[in-house]
């Protein structure tokens, strides 16, 4: 018994068995989704993993605490600068009052008290940490006649009204704190770096870390509502004159929208899809069973890819969300040629059971071809190395293959015996009037067709007109993005910096770390002297020495304290001093004294910070939660956007004996941007030589292999110049489009050429698949340009770009495959006839 | 970035008055008067004098005194002696501001210009000198003594206010001031002493500083 056959009995006589099958499966799918669904919100996942940049981009991203930074900024009209100023106090006060709140920086830690005396905890082991000789140095100011003279200076400074000595008293009464921070001020300078009030000072930046438990989708999501509705209130008792605006920038702040914005995405493109699609359908077939049927077979392809998908990599990447969408585009196409088929059969007095039977056997064969082409294709995704992508090929080619499956045997579960086809078919008789003019005169459609998209694919070929590719991260970020937005206004007030690049070093001990900053810090700053790099900062300072703060404390033993604390009482009294603003260098002696006799261990300057002191802004910036693992930055003397500066930088910056991660967003972009591009090139290429190798086999025919090879270059040609005209950009995502239209543009050309080759009457059965793909190609333009609706602009891009490419296919397998091959081929309609003996 | 490091700033910058029982002068009297102010120093955009300076700090168990002279030029250039036992030599062009200690051989060098809290304290002091525009940056309340005038500055931002609670500035009837007294919000207590004002013309080399040979430069401030 023949496929078609044994489908058409199935469905007719054992409908309940195949119920039960369908239900099976379903139940079966949706046990597997509801027990085993991990979701995989990592952007960085689609990315290549081969890469290290991304991989360091990810630890980065992942490992470090300005993942839970949020950056909230007060911007006022120029005229109310000094309402500002006395506002933002109070603004960092109901900051910091917030619960979700653990620490708030609002201008440099310098400006406090508070953040001085934490500064002042982090003497001692700093001091234990610095190199013999500056330790000796420092150790030298204890010396009686040497802290007598500073004295001395300072009482003069502050005669002369010097700002100096009430900063350095403040600080450093003893004088040993300052040379001990010197290594960590070099890194300090966060004002310089990262200025916390514009130059026009009508904006004020706030840095706070929440306490959010995960940055997972949902946990942000919590944050940002509380955070939203402190914004709502936080200006009040703003008495500018203009209004004050709150703005909160961040990595949560961007997670909570785009997962908001994927809920929003999914309703409108879905209800966009389904009204679109179904409209088509309904006009096309004016039948509503068959489009729940193909609505339903469509969900059940989902729900088995998604299973499938699950069991396979047992998590599923966010861009799974693409993949339905495209699943419904590509299989949309296989339902509807099959009813059209179908109903073509019934309009001609076949019964249910023979029409599917014939629809399944006429074009079975072309929805298996189309299926595997499609599949193939997307299997090519493989190749990208991308965890994300490699999810969606394979979710799509298993899709796809149950797709062809269940249209050509669960979709008849929908129709009826006794539901007979409309008799007035307008756009059959459109199409058939349409078919039989390219049969008489098809040079005249050629002649209009072919220049159109051949002036289009030159201009494809025109490096005048560039495509543009945008892949920037801007580019991936929620159409109308609040937190875009407030970083865009952020950027734009404040002195704009390019990004550094980061160098990703983790060891296996304090020791080692230390070793590995100090060799990464010489290196460094012999680049900075050439010239080769403009700056840089590490944690070196920070990335302590147990063995030579072990040698250090054992020299410490040699200091007289009981010396040293006279001298100081002395100078005091002399230069007439208040006792008490030499209060902390007493304790500081105290401290160095019991360090040196061992009645103390040397403080942990992790526990000597407080969790809400302004300094772990600093240290956050260099350390990850496992203190062993640290980045330092690097600033570029310009933007690095070339792969002549990621080589240099490539060949510069790392350090013998030190494995270093080198990493940020620029710099990874560098590494992207041709993978993208040779992405494109390489898979389509493989794409087209596969799809190329299958029609070959099909067809058997020279001239209808060209004319498919040619419709294919000549849609993708015309889409790529429609881009380039409409300033449309290609992403990092929306590539994808080419292969996705090569995989469906295929199929409507397989369907034409494969029943052109087979026909019998020619006019009859050309117009009867070129209603189906008419149909198909519009639903799935309209499925695409649905996801156009979308707010992720990646998902919107590439709904544009494949809407695009597919309205460009329809064209071309219409208006030049068709006439091409009645040119081609052109058997006459009565030898055709003859051929079919009627 | 430091701010607390200018809290002293502005006790260099502003050089106070005492004050005396004053009848207190009318918004629009106190107005006028600044106008003859302004109008009297029209002519003369430049002032030096002899000084004589206490300062209580909290820092010190005893008041500090000092002696010297003082430069000023429209609008922001400045120069400032002290001569006696501690010298030393302040001198800002209005982009940058030197102080040097010649027993020391040392000097330090701060950048102006940069919304910092030096430049309110800069502002500050030349307020005291040729206010200018002072109304901008300060509420203004006078009152007439027996032999001239007082102004009682309170600043209006919050960088001033976090460098200054009050500003006295005295003058005599010929409109010259005698006398300045600023208290900061840290308690600390500056009173100056002005005499032999004068408004002869000023070298412009007054208001540039290059450190002699030898000089050990500092800039506490960083960059």
């Amino acid at each position: 018994m023949s496929y078609s056959k044994f489908i058409a009995r199935l469905v007719t006589q054992h409908r309940a068995r195949v119920w039960i099958g369908v239900f099976l499966i379903a139940g079966v799918s949706l046990y597997i989704l509801i027990t085993r669904l991990t979701l995989d919100t990592e952007v960085l996942n689609l990315l290549p993993a081969k890469f290290e940049s991304v991989q360091g981009l990810k630890v980065y991203n992942n490992d470090f605490a300005q993942t839970r930074e949020l950056t909230f900024a007060l911007s006022c009209q120029p005229n109310d600068v000094d309402r500002l100023e006395e506002f933002a106090p109070i603004f960092a006060q109901r900051l910091r009052e917030q619960p979700w709140s653990t620490r708030v920086l609002a201008g440099s830690p310098m400006e406090s008290p508070e953040a001085i005396k934490d500064l002042q905890g982090l003497a001692v082991p700093l001091l234990l940490n610095l190199e013999p000789q500056a330790f000796s140095d420092t150790l030298a100011i204890l010396q009686p006649e040497k802290l007598q003279a500073r004295l001395a200076r300072l009482h003069h400074e502050i005669e002369a009204g010097s700002p100096r000595p009430e900063f350095e008293l403040q600080l450093d009464p003893l004088g040993v704190v300052a040379p001990a921070l010197k290594p960590f001020s070099g890194n300090a300078a966060l004002e310089q770096d990262q200025p916390l009030t514009s130059a026009d000072r009508t904006m004020r930046v706030f840095l706070a870390v929440t306490n959010q438990p995960s940055i997972s989708a949902f946990d942000c999501q919590a944050l940002m509502k509380k955070v939203n509705a402190f914004r709502a209130g936080a200006s009040a008792g703003w008495e500018g004159a203009g209004p004050l605006e709150v703005l909160v920038t961040g990595r949560s702040a961007y997670v909570a929208e785009i997962s908001l914005s994927m809920r929003h995405d999914i309703t409108v493109t879905l209800l966009g899809s389904i009204f679109l699609v179904g409209g088509v359908f309904f006009v096309g077939f004016r039948r509503w069973l068959p489009l729940v049927g193909m609505g339903f077979s469509l969900l059940l392809c989902c729900l088995v890819a998604l299973a499938a998908g699950l069991l396979i990599f047992h998590e599923l990447n966010m861009v799974t969300i693409g993949m339905c969408a495209i699943l419904i585009g590509l299989g949309v196409d296989f339902a509807i040629l099959i009813f059209g088929r179908y109903q073509q059969a019934r309009n001609e007095g076949a019964e249910h059971a023979p029409a599917i039977e014939a629809a399944v056997a006429k074009l079975g064969r072309a929805i298996f071809f189309g299926a595997l082409t499609t599949a193939v294709g997307f299997m090519a995704l493989l190749l990208a190395n991308s965890g994300g992508f490699t999810q969606l090929g394979v979710l799509i080619a298993i899709g796809i293959l149950v797709a062809a499956l269940f249209m050509t045997s669960v979709f008849f579960l929908f129709t009826r015996e006794h539901s007979r086809p409309p008799r007035n078919d307008w756009i059959l008789a459109v199409v058939r009037l349409y078919v039989r003019r390219t049969l008489r005169t098809p040079g005249l459609i050629l002649w209009i067709a072919l220049p159109i998209l051949v002036i289009l694919f030159a201009l494809a070929l025109l490096p005048q007109l560039p495509l543009i590719f945008d892949a920037s991260t801007r580019s991936m970020e929620p159409k109308s993005s609040a937190a875009g937005y407030a970083l865009a206004k952020i950027m734009g007030k404040m002195p704009t910096r390019w990004e550094p690049v980061l160098a990703v070093v983790r060891a296996p001990n304090e020791e080692q770390l230390h070793e590995y900053w100090q060799k990464i810090e010489n290196r460094w700053r012999s680049l900075e002297k050439t010239g080769a790099i403009k700056s840089f900062s590490t944690p070196a300072a920070l990335a302590l020495s147990p063995r030579r703060m072990a040698a250090n404390r054992q020299r410490l033993r040699t200091i007289d304290f009981d010396a040293a604390r006279r001298a100081l009482e002395e100078a005091i009294a002399r230069e007439g001093f208040s006792r008490e603003s030499f209060a902390a260098g007493f304790t500081l002696l105290d401290q160095l004294e019991a360090v040196a006799r061992g009645t103390m261990p040397v403080p942990d300057w992790r526990k000597a910070l407080p969790p809400s002191s302004s300094w772990w802004f600093l240290v956050d910036r260099y350390f990850a939660a496992d203190p062993l693992l640290t980045v330092g930055f690097v600033t570029t003397n310009k933007p690095v956007e070339t792969h002549d500066q990621k080589e240099m930088l490539m060949r510069e910056l790392p350090v013998d004996g030190v494995p270093m991660t080198l990493s940020g967003w620029s710099f990874t972009l560098t590494d992207l941007i041709p993978w993208s591009h040779r992405q494109l090139i390489l898979i389509s290429t493989l794409m087209a030589f596969f799809d190329g190798f299958l029609l070959a086999l099909l067809y058997r025919d020279w001239r209808l292999w060209l004319i498919q090879i040619a419709t294919l270059a000549l849609a993708i040609g015309a889409m790529i110049a429609t881009m380039k005209l409409a300033h449309i950009p290609l992403n990092l995502l929306n590539v994808l489009a080419f292969r996705l239209v090569l995989a469906i543009g295929v199929d409507y050309g397989i369907y034409v050429l494969l029943v052109w080759q087979r026909a019998r009457e020619i006019e009859h059965d050309v117009a009867g698949v070129l209603k189906p793909v008419l149909l198909a190609g519009l639903t799935a333009i309209a499925g695409f340009g649905s996801l156009g609706l979308a707010n992720n602009p990646t998902l919107s891009g590439l709904g544009i770009a494949c809407a695009i490419g597919l309205a460009w296919s329809l064209f071309a397998t219409i208006f030049f495959t068709l006439p091409a091959a009645a040119i081609a081929e052109p058997m006459s309609i009565e030898a055709r006839k003859l051929l079919a003996g009627t | 970035m430091m701010i607390s490091r200018f809290a002293l700033l502005a006790s260099f910058v502003l050089i106070a008055l005492s004050g005396l029982q004053a009848e207190p002068l009318a918004p629009p009297d106190v107005k006028a008067l600044l106008d003859r102010v302004r109008a009297k120093r029209a002519g003369a955009p430049q002032v030096q004098a002899d000084f004589q300076e206490e300062k209580t700090v909290h820092l010190m168990n005893k008041p500090i005194s000092s002696t010297g002279k003082v430069w000023f030029q429209k609008p922001d250039k400045f120069r400032r002696e002290v001569t006696g036992n501690s010298p030393s030599v302040t001198v800002s062009d209005g982009k940058q501001l030197w102080i040097y200690y010649p027993k020391f051989k040392s000097a330090e060098h701060y950048s102006l210009g940069k919304h910092s809290p030096l430049d309110a304290g800069i502002a500050a002091l030349t307020a005291a000198l040729n206010l200018e525009n002072v109304e901008n940056s300060y509420h203004i309340t006078g009152g007439k003594l027996e032999n001239g005038y007082e102004l009682q500055l309170a600043p209006r931002n919050p960088s001033l206010k976090r460098l200054l609670k009050t500003f006295n500035i005295q003058m005599n009837s010929d409109l010259q001031v005698e006398r300045t007294e600023m208290v900061q919000p840290n308690g600390d207590h500056i009173v100056t002493n002005y005499s032999k004002e004068s408004r002869a013309p000023i070298e412009p080399s007054t208001f540039e500083f290059t450190p002699p040979a030898g000089t050990d430069v500092t800039t506490p401030l960083g960059r």
